[in-house]
């Protein structure tokens, strides 16, 4: 009798435990994708507006390092890593590893903010509370800046291609040529200025994309970078056509643009390229070679500031410190008015047209105080011409480097010690390897 | 809801009471002895296993009312159990207790309820005594007491920060980077031990994409607030064979503390003072500089003769410094003070204690105090009901200095391997310190002015209820609840003030997190232990348990914070972050034990378990285990000439280990911008179906006992397989993510544990007890899903852990010039320790604790650090082949080596060793006992590693243990210990 009495107690907590309220907290910390795609409200799809414009700025610090190094603009001085100084620099039989920072981090920032705008576009398609011309809107900036990271990753890795369609990242697309990939990032920024058309913008952006935040404005935004990738792509005559649609001011401003902002506002990011002048330990020093090659009288001097003393690391020796971001706070372009006039520059002498070429190379020259150009008048005296405007305007804006590699001139690059290289492109990172 | 069982049940025993039969009783008396003739106090009386009997006095004496003709059993720790049988005509009895010299009657827990004598237990579960955990050189905290400690243990002190910080696995590495540390289980109430980082990586930028915490924060571990002389013993259960039924939480094992508790008899009174001091264990030493050394520093010729030229200024001046031991080398002094008090009658028994140690360090600035209270009550409140109450208060707190690995110069290690030694860094006559030309930071300054405190405030309170339900000449049926909260808020505060040299673009940092951590846990079960007959005992246990955890982080970073303030609002900028996570664990367990002439003991058991972490959180997953012991000396199949005991025995058992909380997420962590909040999609994604990874561990071996206990030796074999275990799949990034939960493989560990305690000398004047633990672990992994990458360290470069299908877990591979090799394994060929008291007519005792790792590879970047600076000691030395100096040629082997970084941390040490004398006849008769000593713990250890200690962890508790980059150096301890009994 007892027993069974002791059964029944055991088996009545049993079921008591048994159909007990099962536990699922969900996720206490963060919004979840799947809330994204169920419905999107606009003020959601505006958050994943600013988390796609702030995300960009990841690693974007990285970025500028590792092609300004390869490039010899500059070095990266810092006591606790090495590896800037070493395998960017290809010293002794140090290589690019496709492990290592450098190429990881910004690789994966780029992607992750793909990853962003097809979210963003995939949740404005779906939602069923904003119009449809405000749905262009979000799916037309989602496709420019996807088409804008894309870019920066084959920037780097070159002839090693980029994935192209990554929306399920179970079913990832292949890798494509460069020249395939441009191919790909054009037709996005094609796509996305039909989107723009009649597109009515319903988001905020930050400061950065001030007089450029409504449709007109993103689609200007959208030409200028096509520009740029129809340069890439030698396309001379589609560039000039972009160029005429861009924000594109032989006169204007030439810092005229759309840049990434930073501030020191809760969640968001400060400049970390911009580092103090005259420090030790933590150091970007500007490459020798930007003062030996710079002409008399040049004004972009003022982007290598003297220092106290020089610093060293590893058999290197810096005497000036950058000085392109000489804030935390500095904006750091995307593109802007002056590169415009040198792609004009550099579209015009391809099409052979120099008289067109010289007035913008000149525009570039008289704004850094110096005299009108009075080289030859041949291809590959004004293509230098350019590539020197190019250099020193668009000093540690992460240019040189492919500008150089585009010509076939990384053999120009100086070594600076015994043993290093010069690096053509960066290997796919090793999470990418089949 | 959650209350609803336990009111249950309390309603359901109530019920129970009339039903109680208690036969024709009669009353006795007697005294239980100890072999010297002294009374044993505390011994328990009962008549048979489970029910409730009484326990002696001071003297040693009891009275009980039992049935006529019962038989009767004595027990007592240390002793071998005897039974008598009553007769109604002998009222008293003396009862004269044998020396349990091989430990087999000590009792040891199997069940969450049940326990079963030692000789005739399946497991090899190590038991750790007070005297041993706490009495021979006490460490700073209870984490640091446990090493060397354990058979089958690989405990690794993180770094030598005060407050602690300790890795420990038991039998292997059970998990990649899912959870590889033990369950602590004080008084029945599971304990957190999270570390919680201070977000020291806003400043130190040691993973420069974790944002302000990472694993390179050298945080705590919580398991350091308890005070190791509050503790009676700890079990340690190593594996699922053993584990199995603590569920969803122990496929790391189980280390089950108890505390002391007071026993009846007048009331006793101890007070005992330490003091002492603290010491680096090693220094590296710097450079020895001349001009010409001083020149090649720079590559610049002309920056290379100022160079010259400041050294030799810097001689004449007689301005050459040793910066390392400026910074390292100062003497913390350490107090430790505890008050007790136990004592109480028959029915009622209390134990209080109050502690306060404080603790400086080898950097100043630093150090740890502890004050705790704990209050342990057991009242019978009939011969049918016993309830017990564990609370403990505990205040902490540690400072722990800025060291580690960094990427902004800051740490302490980092700047002072950038820094010559004819640098001038010492603070001018307005307390000024100049800038560090040589690193970021100026390491006096970064002591002097930045602060880095944990602050704990905790309470840990534990029930305990047992009643008798039913009782018959068979039968016995007892309820058996216990379970208890343990709540702690944790604030960490780290102040960088706008001074810093390495403070120059944040213009100060103030970094203060809040963390509340709530966990509940309770075992509600039902035993029945029922005689068949003298031959055949049954024992059925079965109930319920649920365990949650409620877990809330806030970290505030402010930077350009207003001088001499440090309110995180006195400031131009501010971040935020904030992190919960909950849990709610629920099991349901059923064991049955069966033994026959207490010889052969057959235990099988279940337990379901679900998780709210798990993918489906309403799934109940199933774990069994099994045991079974023989002890051939019991049943007559040897006779009891030469073996005193004989057993050979056998388990299995599997147990769980939840995923990460969040794993199942694909979440969008906030990146703002200029005033918008911004959602940006996480790096990791979610894998909605992911499982436990699942343990499954089988062991065997026999336990030999000879020469009347005074030898024996134990033998285990086991294997443990891990299967499904949780691993960060690295994904292709450009699918916008670089990880993912995924169960990835299965991981198998073989190992071997032999151990053999020892009374050498046994004499009047003289008793030497020895043990002597030998342990080797090895793992493979059997099955590996997703690609095998290099990961838990800085790559191939210099070395770095790779889990890969048909090697090693634990293995570090790295670069060598015929491509990728393997260099080492974090996993020690073998480890041995030895245990030792000799004590001398019962008043002076010598006790000491050896340990020897033998192999196993360290990552260690320390002494790289410093060839980078150019100011590693042995930097001008030529002993390699190329005839450059060593420094120079170690730097030369980067990119085509990392042979130089990985590196043997075999070691063996003196960990402990003290010396006791006790005075008991005494004057003045107030004092019961007055026992002096002296120990030293760390002071000896034999090693070929280059750096402070190979004994260290930059990556904290997880799986990538041993790297080492500019830790908080190992220090030694020195102590005179007073203590006085009254």
């Amino acid at each position: 009798m007892k027993r069974i009495i002791l059964y029944t107690g055991m088996g009545l907590v049993l079921i008591a435990n048994l159909t007990g309220c099962k536990k699922d907290y969900g996720n206490l910390n963060s919004p979840t994708v799947e809330s994204f795609l169920a419905n999107a409200s606009a003020s959601q799809l505006n958050n994943l507006v600013s988390g796609t414009e702030s995300g960009m700025r990841n690693s974007l610090a990285l970025y500028l390092d590792d092609v300004s190094t390869l490039g010899r603009e500059g070095y990266h001085f810092s006591a606790a890593e090495p590896r800037y100084v070493t395998d960017l620099l290809g010293a002794n039989d140090a290589v690019l590893s496709n492990s290592n920072f450098y190429i990881t981090r910004p690789w994966a920032s780029r992607y992750q903010v793909v990853k962003n705008c097809n979210l963003l576009a995939a949740a404005a398609t779906r939602s069923t509370l904003i119009t449809a011309a405000q749905k262009s809107g979000y799916i037309g900036f989602a496709r420019t800046i996807k088409a804008y990271q894309l870019l920066l990753n084959l920037n780097l890795t070159d002839t090693n291609g980029i994935r192209i369609d990554v929306v399920n990242p179970d079913q990832l697309g292949g890798f494509v040529s460069y020249n395939d990939a441009l191919t790909a990032i054009m037709a996005i920024l094609d796509s996305a200025k039909t989107d723009f058309a009649g597109a009515d913008i319903a988001f905020q952006l930050s400061n950065g994309f001030a007089g450029f935040n409504d449709a007109a404005g993103l689609l200007k935004l959208n030409r200028a970078l096509a520009a740029r990738v129809a340069v890439y792509s030698q396309q001379w005559a589609t560039a000039l056509t972009d160029l005429s649609v861009s924000f594109f001011n032989l006169n204007g401003d030439l810092s005229l643009g759309v840049s990434h902002v930073f501030s020191a506002g809760s969640g968001d990011q400060l400049n970390t390229v911009f580092i103090p002048q005259n420090q030790f330990g933590e150091v970007r020093a500007v490459h020798p070679s930007y003062t030996t090659d710079i002409l008399a009288g040049d004004d972009r001097i003022a982007k290598a500031t003297l220092r106290n003393a020089p610093v060293s690391q590893s058999g290197l020796t810096g005497y000036r410190d950058l000085w392109v971001y000489t804030s935390s706070t500095a904006p750091i372009p995307i593109i802007r008015n002056e590169e415009l006039i040198l792609l004009y520059a550099e579209a015009k002498i391809q099409a052979t047209q120099y008289p067109d070429a010289i007035v913008a190379l000149n525009r570039i020259r008289t704004a850094h105080n110096l005299p009108a150009y009075s080289g030859a008048v041949t291809k590959d005296a004004l293509l230098a011409e350019m590539l020197y405007e190019r250099r020193y305007s668009l000093f540690y804006e992460g240019h040189r480097w492919v500008d150089l590699r585009r010509y076939n001139l990384l053999g120009q690059l100086p070594i600076d010690r015994s043993g290093d290289d010069v690096w053509s492109a960066f290997p796919l990172p090793v999470s990418e390897q089949p | 809801m959650r209350k609803t069982p336990l009111f249950l049940l309390l309603l359901l025993s109530a019920a129970f009471f009339p039903a109680v039969l208690f036969a024709q009783s009669i009353p006795i008396t007697g005294r239980v002895l100890a072999p010297n003739g002294s009374g044993i106090p505390g011994a328990s009386i009962f008549i048979r296993k489970g029910a409730l009997g009484t326990v002696t006095n001071e003297e040693g004496k009891f009275r009980l009312t039992v049935p006529a003709n019962a038989t009767v059993t004595i027990s007592s720790l240390g002793f071998l159990s005897q039974t008598i049988k009553v007769s109604g005509d002998q009222p008293e009895y003396t009862i004269k207790l044998e020396e349990d010299v091989a430990r087999l009657d000590e009792v040891v827990i199997t069940g969450l309820s049940t326990t079963v004598k030692r000789r005739n237990l399946a497991n090899t579960v190590a038991t750790i005594s007070s005297t041993q955990l706490n009495g021979i050189a006490p460490a700073q905290t209870l984490d640091g007491a446990l090493e060397g400690k354990i058979s089958g243990a690989y405990i690794n002190a993180n770094t030598g920060a005060p407050g602690g910080g300790t890795t420990v696995k038991l039998r292997g590495v059970t998990s990649v980077y899912g959870n590889t540390q033990p369950l602590y289980v004080l008084d029945g109430v599971f304990i957190d031990n999270t570390a919680t980082s201070a977000g020291l990586n806003a400043v130190s930028g040691a993973d420069n994409v974790s944002g302000a915490t990472s694993n390179q924060d050298n945080p705590s571990s919580r398991i350091a607030d308890i005070n190791p002389a509050d503790i009676e013993n700890i079990e340690i259960l190593k594996g699922a064979s053993a584990a199995a039924i603590y569920g969803s939480k122990a496929a790391n094992g189980v280390v089950i503390i108890t505390t002391k508790r007071g026993r009846p008899g007048n009331t006793k009174i101890a007070v005992s003072q330490d003091l002492g001091f603290i010491k680096a264990r090693k220094l590296l030493g710097v450079r020895p500089f001349n001009a010409q050394r001083a020149a090649s520093l720079s590559s610049d010729s002309l920056r290379g003769v100022a160079l010259g030229q400041q050294f030799l200024a810097a001689q004449s001046a007689g301005k050459i410094y040793d910066y390392e031991k400026e910074v390292f080398g100062h003497t913390g002094f350490t107090r430790n003070t505890l008050l007790s008090l136990s004592g109480g009658n028959e029915r009622t028994t209390f134990y209080f204690s109050a502690g306060q140690k404080d603790e400086g360090g080898i950097v100043q600035h630093t150090g740890y105090r502890n004050s705790s209270l704990r209050f342990n009550i057991d009242h019978r409140i009939n011969d049918n009901i016993k309830i017990g109450v564990s609370s403990n208060f505990i205040n902490s707190s540690a400072d722990r200095g800025l060291t580690g690995n960094d990427n902004v110069g800051a740490s302490l290690g980092i700047a002072l391997a950038f820094t010559p030694s004819f640098t001038e860094l010492h603070p001018d006559a307005f307390g000024n310190y100049p800038n560090n030309p040589f690193a970021n930071s100026n390491p006096l300054q970064t002591v002097a002015l930045m602060r880095n405190n944990e602050a704990v405030n905790r309470w840990i309170n534990g029930l305990f209820l047992e009643a008798t339900l039913q009782k018959s000449d068979k039968s016995l049926t007892r309820f058996i609840g216990k379970g208890g909260i343990d709540f702690y808020s944790l604030e960490t505060n780290a102040q960088f003030p706008s001074n810093l040299q390495f403070q120059a673009s944040s213009k100060g940092t103030s970094i203060q997190g809040s963390t509340r951590n709530f966990n509940t846990n309770y075992i509600l079960s039902m035993v029945n232990t029922y005689n068949a007959s003298e031959k055949l005992s049954l024992t059925t246990s079965a109930g319920i348990t649920q365990e949650t955890g409620d877990y809330n982080n806030v970290l505030d970073v402010a930077t350009q914070v207003i001088a001499g303030q440090s309110n995180v609002n006195q400031a131009g900028a501010l971040s935020a972050t904030q992190f919960r996570s909950k849990f709610q664990n629920s099991g349901l367990f059923a064991q049955e034990e069966v033994a026959i002439w207490d010889a052969v003991t057959a235990t099988a058991g279940i337990r379901f378990d679900r998780s709210s972490n798990n993918g489906d959180a309403g799934k109940y997953y199933a774990y069994p285990k099994a045991g079974l012991s023989w002890n051939l000396t019991r049943s007559g199949i040897m006779g009891n000439g030469f073996f005193t005991n004989l057993k050979i025995r056998a388990a299995y058992g599997q147990a769980n280990n939840v995923p990460a909380y969040g794993s199942k997420f694909t979440s969008l962590a906030v990146s703002n911008i200029s005033g918008s909040p911004g959602s940006l999609i996480d790096i990791q994604e979610g894998k909605s179906d992911i499982r436990s990874e699942r343990q499954t561990e089988f062991e065997a071996g026999f336990d030999v006992s000879i020469l009347k206990g005074r030898l024996s030796l134990e033998a285990t074999y086991y294997e443990k397989n891990i299967n499904n275990f949780l691993m960060q799949n690295n994904l292709p990034s450009s699918s916008g993510f670089t990880s993912q939960w995924v169960n990835a493989g299965n991981l198998r560990n073989r190992g071997v544990e032999l151990g053999v305690n020892a009374r050498p000398v046994a004499t009047k004047a003289i008793t030497w007890n020895t043990s002597v633990n030998f342990w080797l672990n090895r793992s493979l992994v059997t099955r590996l899903d997703i690609p095998s990458i290099p990961q838990g360290s800085f790559g191939y470069v210099l070395g770095s852990f790779q889990i890969q299908q048909g090697k090693s877990a634990t293995q570090i591979v790295g670069l060598s010039p015929t491509g990728i090799v393997k260099w080492g394994d974090a996993e020690p060929k073998f480890q041995l320790n030895s245990f030792n008291d000799i004590t001398l007519y019962n008043k002076l005792s010598l006790r000491f604790l050896i340990h020897w790792k033998a192999g196993g590879q360290n990552i260690n970047l320390t002494s790289l650090q410093n060839d980078f600076g150019g100011t590693s000691v042995d930097y001008d030395k030529v002993t390699n082949k190329l005839g450059v100096p060593d420094g120079v040629y170690r730097l030369m082997q980067i990119g085509s080596s990392a042979q130089e970084f990985v590196q043997n941390s075999g070691y063996a040490k003196l960990r402990e060793i003290g010396l006791y004398y006790t005075f008991s006849q005494l004057p003045l008769h107030a004092i019961k006992s007055l026992k002096f000593g002296v120990s030293l713990n760390n002071y000896v250890t034999i090693t070929k590693y280059k750096s402070y200690d190979p004994e260290v962890s930059n990556f904290g508790t997880g799986f990538s243990t041993g790297v080492d980059v500019d830790p908080y150096p190992s220090t030694k301890r020195a102590v005179f210990h007073l203590s006085l009994e009254f």
